[in-house]
């Protein structure tokens, strides 16, 4: 095996599972997408407005109260009315005047401990995962420390040495002791950052630590250092208003903390001044509220998985006139057939078409490989063929068939499907490490699908799990391991291992040796190869890299933005390649045999799937494009038996 | 084995900050306390302890810091924290031991009671994504969780104890009962545990639902689940095994974080309930200016919360393999 057959796989990303490159998300650290996002949020939008209220309030007291909140001027215990709309304390106080002076100080204290504890964790988090060594270990384990020290009961204590604390010592002592948990967060997420390319590069460039820490780690962190700052002022609102009620602030301030307090030994709730009691009350729920809304809100808005988007079938175009085509003979030795398939994405622009009207059949027994650059839609039409599309995760058919032993599989519901999974069309990841459930064994996994569709007992599942595991070469000891237990190797094995439990028809495969070094690839391939000869399964197999699947896949599925633009015999396609894209392809790897060439790859990427280009989706990039390539919609052409979706081959058609 | 080793170090240092931080804050005070304290209590507590006040919070100044620190570790070892001034002539810890099973009753059993409850709601709002249950409870729950936890015991006792006369408004137990093991005590104690008990529930149980939610949020997009759905496994089996079983882990964690404001609350809620627990008795040791029963709460509620995050640690060792063989 010679090592350059790989050397193009640098090119191409592994790429990730769903839309990723279509979907507009928002990048991190960019506040006018940060700040569109909120705007779009209902649950932000409702936190906005409740904390410009108090905003509002807290700056101009004078003129909205209508009292003086001290002035003991009215009878006591007045019930509301048009004077009072929340009645009088027992000292023959306006409440609603107090409420909207005492508005003030519990803000401040909100913003100025936030701030602190802000400042705070950024700077114990950040710099405890950049530096690293001693400095982490001592850093982190005061995080830890002050993380688990009840912060409340401390504050009581040391403001129980002081007989009252004044607004500074509380902030302080607030601010000090509250930005553990935002700095754990920050630690981890600056971890997890360290290792990125832009890092590296400033690294490389020579920048100094605190120029990487302020210009290159914290932009990226934004959502992270905003939630942190949410959630300390609305602990900050909370615990103080707690000391202030005990009698622990200074009783002589205004604020709702202290309202309460007063409320509280003035009886108000036994003595019929209950709205004494319960308004302040209101108003700290309402501020914290804000906070917790926002924070809520930002936690979606910053991890888009949390957002629920509906596809809106509607703005698709040109698809609910067509008239479905009717089902034509399946024949016997069909496995699979795809007709006129097609996904669309929900994203915050639009239903996006990732997949785009696929047709191709599998024989029995058949290996087709669907090869193509990251983002051209192979994965999605994978899991779409095997119904693993939909809520929770993105994608929809949106039109088309999946003819998988002559039943459509995209009308079956959960029940029928779940028949046909498994026993007849079973599923092997990219990843295995991530396929594998971590929390069971492998032999708890092989019994769960044994369970779901056979009455084996359980001596039966035994049985057949540890010559599954012959199959692939792995010694049963391994089947009660953890998935965390096995090598990268093993694991993708045990995968096709479970996957054969019952000896389907079609096996569907993602990229399975993309997770697994050259060596190790080529020996699964080979693996795969016999397995699929001795057993009889077809294959439908993605991947990114076309040599690898040369020596074993009958057919090729060449894809690029959604379609198909070239289905042809494997072998013949690497000696005649009709689609321009196809031979881009073939360039980007270096050939083993033949005269030496200078290995060229595929300038440019593909095109947004949001906005596809008009007519051929290649030709920007396409060396031989005319002008009648992007007037008009190319369709697929037969050559010789084989389709090509290129203009050039519109005469030998 | 070096996992649990490193969690029982990390526990020591905790322990020992929380008592460092008890001989420290009254000496780090502007003026001293305690001294004004001791004045007034001289002749009237026997001269041993004294003596241990006076270790206690640093008003004996023949001693160096560092010898009465030590003599300070070494007593707090012995579970001698002093005399308590308000049960005076009762030795704290004896209180303490007596307020301690009132609040693990009430605070333990609705907090471990909350996590469940509410572990087991944003499970099943992150599965029925956008259900009914998804679109009621998480934002009702994220207003709650706002919520000082005092001024909704205050609310409840309003409501329930003096509108509708349905629930005893304060106290653990009826005061004209004794204190026993009958069935009447412990139904009597059952009813006045109720709006507590409520009462830390309602304020408790969102954060468990929400990050529980955004965990399985998070783990239904994994691979593996997507796995579990293509094997053909049961709905049943693939949001409790798969999803569920998963999504637990960072909550255990969460969980360990968050008692700390739980316990917060618990003080208060005991306070406003007069509930005879350790938080009740700890804010009534301030208002005493009882600094000796003070410390001995603190370190009380700072060895609960250890013990619990122990308790976490133990239920992810059992549920997730991986810390079981790393480290």
């Amino acid at each position: 095996m010679s090592a350059p057959a790989f050397g193009a796989t640098d090119q191409v990303a592994t790429p990730p599972v769903g839309p990723a490159p279509m979907v507009a998300e928002i990048r991190q650290g960019r506040w006018g997408d940060i700040w569109r996002a909120i705007s779009r949020n209902r649950k932000a939008v409702a936190g906005m407005i409740l904390l410009l209220v108090f905003v509002v309030l807290s700056i101009f007291p004078g003129q909205i109260a209508p009292d003086d909140p001290t002035a003991e001027i009215y009878l006591p215990g007045l019930g509301p009315s048009w004077h009072h709309l929340l009645g009088t304390t027992a000292q023959g106080q306006d409440v609603f005047s107090q409420l909207i002076w005492g508005t003030r100080l519990s803000l401040v204290i909100a913003l100025a401990v936030g701030a602190l504890a802000t400042v705070l964790s950024v700077l114990v988090g950040v710099s405890a995962a950049y530096l690293g060594g001693v400095a982490d270990g001592i850093l982190s384990l005061l995080t830890d420390v002050i993380l688990v020290l009840p912060i409340f009961p401390l504050i009581i204590v040391i403001a129980a040495y002081r007989q009252n604390s004044g607004l500074f010592t509380l902030i302080v002592v607030l601010g000090a002791l509250g930005w553990s948990y935002g700095a754990r967060q920050l630690r981890s997420q600056t971890l997890s950052l360290r290792t990125r390319d832009f890092l590296e590069a400033a690294r490389v460039r020579g920048e100094r630590k605190s120029y990487v820490i302020l210009f290159e780690i914290l932009p990226t962190m934004t959502s992270l250092i905003v939630a942190t700052f949410l959630g300390s002022a609305l602990y900050a609102v909370l615990t103080a208003a707690g000391l202030q009620f005990v009698g622990l602030g200074d009783p002589n301030s205004q604020s709702w903390g202290t309202m309460l307090y007063w409320a509280q030994n003035g009886e108000a709730l036994f003595a019929g001044m209950p709205l004494w009691a319960i308004a302040p009350g209101v108003c700290i729920a309402l501020l914290g509220a804000s906070f917790a809304l926002l924070n809520y809100a930002f936690d979606e808005i910053s991890s888009p998985a949390l957002r629920v988007r509906k596809l809106e079938r509607a703005r698709l175009p040109g698809r609910a006139s067509e008239p479905p085509p009717a089902v034509g003979e399946v024949a016997e030795e069909t496995v699979l057939r795809v007709e006129d398939l097609s996904v669309a994405y929900a994203t915050d622009a639009g239903p996006v078409i990732a997949v785009d009207h696929v047709d191709f059949e599998v024989g029995r027994g058949e290996f087709l490989a669907i090869v193509g650059e990251s983002g051209c839609g192979k994965s999605t039409l994978l899991y779409a063929i095997a119904r693993l599309l939909g809520s929770p995760l993105p994608g929809e058919i949106v039109g088309g068939r999946v003819l998988f032993q002559g039943r459509d599989l995209v009308l079956m519901d959960d029940s029928q499907l779940r028949r046909v999974r498994w026993r007849d069309l079973s599923v092997v990841m990219q990843s295995a490490m991530n396929a594998l459930n971590p929390v069971l064994t492998i032999a708890e996994q092989m019994r769960d699908a044994c369970k779901a569709h056979s009455d084996m007992s359980k001596s039966e599942i035994e049985a057949r799990s540890r010559e599954v595991l012959r199959l692939v070469s792995i010694d049963p000891v391994h089947l009660h391991s953890y998935p965390h237990q096995l090598s990268g190797g093993m694991r993708q094995r045990a995968m096709i291992a479970m996957a054969l439990l019952f000896t389907p028809d079609l096996v569907i495969m993602d990229e399975p040796t993309s997770a697994l070094d050259v060596v190790a690839q080529r020996s699964l391939m080979m693996q795969i190869k016999q397995l699929q000869e001795k057993l009889g399964f077809a294959v439908v197999f993605v991947t990114h890299d076309m040599s690898l699947v040369r020596h074993f896949s009958d057919r090729l599925l060449v894809m690029y933005a959604g379609k198909v633009v070239e289905l042809s015999e494997t072998r013949r396609l690497f000696e005649r390649p009709l689609h321009p894209y196809s031979r881009g392809l073939l360039d980007a790897f270096p050939s083993i045999h033949g005269p030496k060439v200078r290995l060229t790859g595929i300038p440019g990427a593909p095109p947004n799937l949001a906005k596809p280009p008009a007519g051929c989706r290649f030709a920007p990039r396409c060396p031989q494009a005319t002008a009648r390539c992007v007037s008009t919609e190319i369709p697929l052409y037969v050559v010789d038996g084989a389709s090509v979706r290129c203009i050039l081959h519109e005469g030998a058609a | 084995m070096r996992f649990v080793v490193r969690r029982l170090g990390f526990f020591l240092v905790t322990l020992w900050a929380a008592v460092t931080l008890n001989f420290l804050i009254p000496r780090l005070m502007p003026g001293n306390p305690a001294l004004a304290l001791m004045s007034r209590y001289r002749g009237r507590i026997n001269p041993a302890a004294l003596k241990a006040i006076e270790i206690a919070f640093g008003v004996n100044n023949h001693q160096s810091v560092l010898s009465s620190y030590f003599q300070y570790l070494g007593n707090v070892a012995r579970g001698r924290f002093g005399i308590s001034l308000t049960f005076f002539p009762d030795p704290v810890l004896r209180n303490v031991l007596q307020a301690l099973p009132w609040t693990l009753a009430l605070v333990g059993v609705t907090t471990i009671l909350a996590f469940l409850l509410g572990t087991l709601i944003g499970l099943l709002a992150a599965w029925r994504r956008g259900g009914m249950l998804d679109s009621l409870l998480p934002p009702i729950f994220v207003i709650t969780s706002a919520f000082p936890y005092f001024w909704l015991a205050m609310l409840s006792i309003w409501l329930f104890a003096i509108k509708f006369h349905w629930l005893p408004q304060s106290s653990g137990y009826d005061i004209k009962d004794n204190v026993a093991w009958t069935w009447h005590f412990v139904g009597d104690a059952f009813r006045h545990s109720i709006l507590p008990a409520l009462t830390i529930l309602v304020t408790s149980i969102g954060g468990w639902i929400l990050t529980m939610r955004n965990n399985t949020i998070t783990v239904l997009a994994e691979d593996y689940v997507r796995m579990a759905r293509a094997k053909g496994l049961s709905p049943w089996r693939v949001m409790w095994t798969y999803a569920g079983r998963n999504a637990i882990l960072p909550n255990l964690t969460g969980f360990a974080m968050s008692l700390g404001f739980v316990v917060s609350g618990a003080i208060l809620v005991e306070f406003v309930f007069n509930y005879p627990g350790v938080g009740w008795m700890f804010l009534q040791a301030v208002e005493n200016q009882d600094y000796a029963l003070m410390q001995a709460l603190f370190l009380m509620i700072v060895l609960a919360v250890l013990t619990a995050i122990l308790a976490a640690d133990a239920a992810t060792a059992v549920l997730d393999p991986r810390t079981r063989d790393i480290r």
